[in-house]
């Protein structure tokens, strides 16, 4: 386990160390990453300007929503940039370098690529979080125990359909996967009735995401944060066990990269 | 360029893109995903205060259905695309051909989008007849047809008219995503216009942007403005002006080291 983490820490350093080379362009892409974040801001305040309560979500409750699903994202997507982007490499057969160090694959892989724009979602977040979201110390706790779980719930999701590739031999699912669970987790889904609300709380767990971290923080429920603790056990051992028995499937496209 | 190679280009590439069936089914989920929650969003906020600034909720969700069939269907990073073309060099070898880089490519962009736009438009009719009935004015919703050719060919101008930035600022990163929120906000791709504070409306009007996705949406929302067709002709003129003054400037920058 220590040999895992040492790994682990060696190589996301590398990937950031790597990224981070030219300063100014990370930092004019984590400002563009604010700016866009700052949007989705102005698009719910023009809306509950407009309707006012809208199902009992409001404008700080909206706000609860977006700090959680930006500082979950960016980490997901800007930490463990790989994590979108596995299906691709399993469909074209780019693991074979993952495939020769002498660590789980997986972790390596999940590691190994750092996107810095996705940063500014987590300053963004915690931002927005600090200045919006009321932050008691019982707040903060929950926020971060939510964050934490969404993270946890993102990665194993999209290291889930990435890993369909194995079996399917195409990206398109994983594709679809990501955008899906991204979408849907920017709105308040328990707005939503029938079957749309059945999905969001099951096959695409989006809202674990950012709807039910945001209820935690608002007002916290034993039984949510019962419900959501177990979708996030319930996909990171799916993810774990789909890629483990896709990765047996895989085979190499002789591209040797840096995965 | 002729308009007949402009037309062969489009029609070529709409076969390429018609070839790619899972493309094609990723793309058509998204749009779904997106105007069913987008939609049902607006619908329970119309709901809530029986109309908003003059839209009904049937309106509306016709609004948005158009609104996204002329977006979503576009490659949403063409500018990344362009701009990485002008920064590698890789734009050299069209240079060689006797007709207009931007020309060519805007065609065959235009050519890839129309066959998504074809299904995510009949989507978009069928779902929204099926969730709040038939077009709150037919004759608007004919109009609306030739308004989404106009919006995303205008659309695609623009995009090459922005990443044509690259020929002198070289890295120009995630700037799509800056470009992408002048369309969600300001094009109305999210919201009617009208639900805009005054100030930032008139500054939206005065801009490009509405043309791209807020023209189709009103008219198809059942407002009968054929005005709005104009104005989008003007901006496609404008802009397709500027886009060939800018790459014609732009090439005569370009350097491109050995390859």
């Amino acid at each position: 386990m220590t040999h895992l983490l040492r790994c682990i820490s060696a190589t996301s350093r590398a990937a950031f160390a790597e990224q981070t080379a030219n300063k100014r362009a990370v930092v004019f892409q984590v400002g563009v990453m604010i700016f866009n974040d700052l949007a989705w801001v102005g698009f719910w305040l023009i809306f509950f300007r407009a309707t006012g309560t809208v199902g009992g979500w409001d404008r700080s409750k909206i706000f609860l929503l977006q700090a959680v699903l930006t500082t979950a994202g960016g980490i997901v997507l800007g930490m463990l940039s790989n994590a979108r982007h596995l299906g691709a490499l399993a469909s074209d057969g780019r693991l074979d370098e993952a495939l020769t160090l002498p660590v789980h694959p997986l972790g390596y892989l999940l590691f190994r690529r750092v996107e810095p724009t996705n940063l500014g979602d987590t300053i963004f977040g915690v931002g927005l979080f600090a200045i919006a979201g009321n932050p008691t110390p019982m707040r903060t706790l929950v926020y971060i125990g939510s964050v934490i779980g969404a993270v946890l719930l993102l990665t194993s999701f999209l290291v889930l359909v990435g890993s369909l590739s194995f079996f399917g031999g195409r990206s398109d699912a994983s594709e679809l996967g990501f955008h899906t669970i991204l979408l849907l987790s920017n709105y308040p889904l328990d707005l939503f009735g029938g079957g749309a609300r059945l999905l969001v709380y099951t096959v695409v767990p989006a809202a674990f995401i950012s709807t039910v971290p945001a209820q935690l923080i608002d007002n916290f429920q034993p039984r949510l944060a019962v419900a959501m603790t177990g979708a996030v056990m319930a996909f990171v051992t799916a993810a774990y066990w789909t890629f483990s028995l896709g990765l047996r499937r895989y085979a190499s496209g002789s591209i040797w990269t840096r995965a | 360029m002729r308009l007949s190679t402009a037309f062969t280009t489009m029609r070529l590439s709409a076969i390429r893109m018609l070839a790619n069936r899972a493309g094609m089914l990723v793309n058509s989920a998204i749009y779904v995903i997106v105007v069913s929650v987008l939609g049902g969003l607006w619908r329970v906020g119309a709901a809530a205060t029986g109309s908003i600034v003059g839209y009904s909720a049937a309106a509306l969700t016709w609004y948005i259905a158009t609104s996204e069939a002329v977006t979503i269907p576009l490659n949403s990073r063409m500018i990344a695309d362009v701009s990485e073309d002008i920064v590698s060099g890789g734009i050299a070898v069209e240079l060689l051909r006797p007709i207009s880089v931007v020309g060519l490519r805007v065609a065959d962009q235009v050519g890839r989008t129309l066959p998504r736009i074809g299904v995510c438009a009949t989507i978009g009719c069928v779902m929204s007849w099926w969730l709040v009935g038939a077009p709150p004015n037919v004759a608007a919703l004919f109009l609306a047809v030739p308004s989404m050719l106009l919006a995303v060919a205008l659309n695609v101008v623009a995009q090459h008219c922005f990443a044509a930035l690259a020929f002198w600022l070289r890295h120009t990163g995630a700037s799509w995503f800056l470009y992408q929120k002048l369309v969600f906000m300001l094009g109305g791709m999210l919201l009617p216009i009208q639900v805009l504070p005054s100030a930032l409306r008139r500054v939206a009007m005065g801009t490009p942007f509405p043309s791209m996705a807020y023209a189709p949406a009103r008219l198809a929302s059942g407002h009968l403005e054929p005005s709005l067709l104009l104005i989008q002709l003007v901006w496609l003129v404008v802009l397709s002006a500027l886009g060939v003054a800018i790459f014609a400037l732009g090439e005569r920058r370009l350097q491109v080291v050995g390859g």
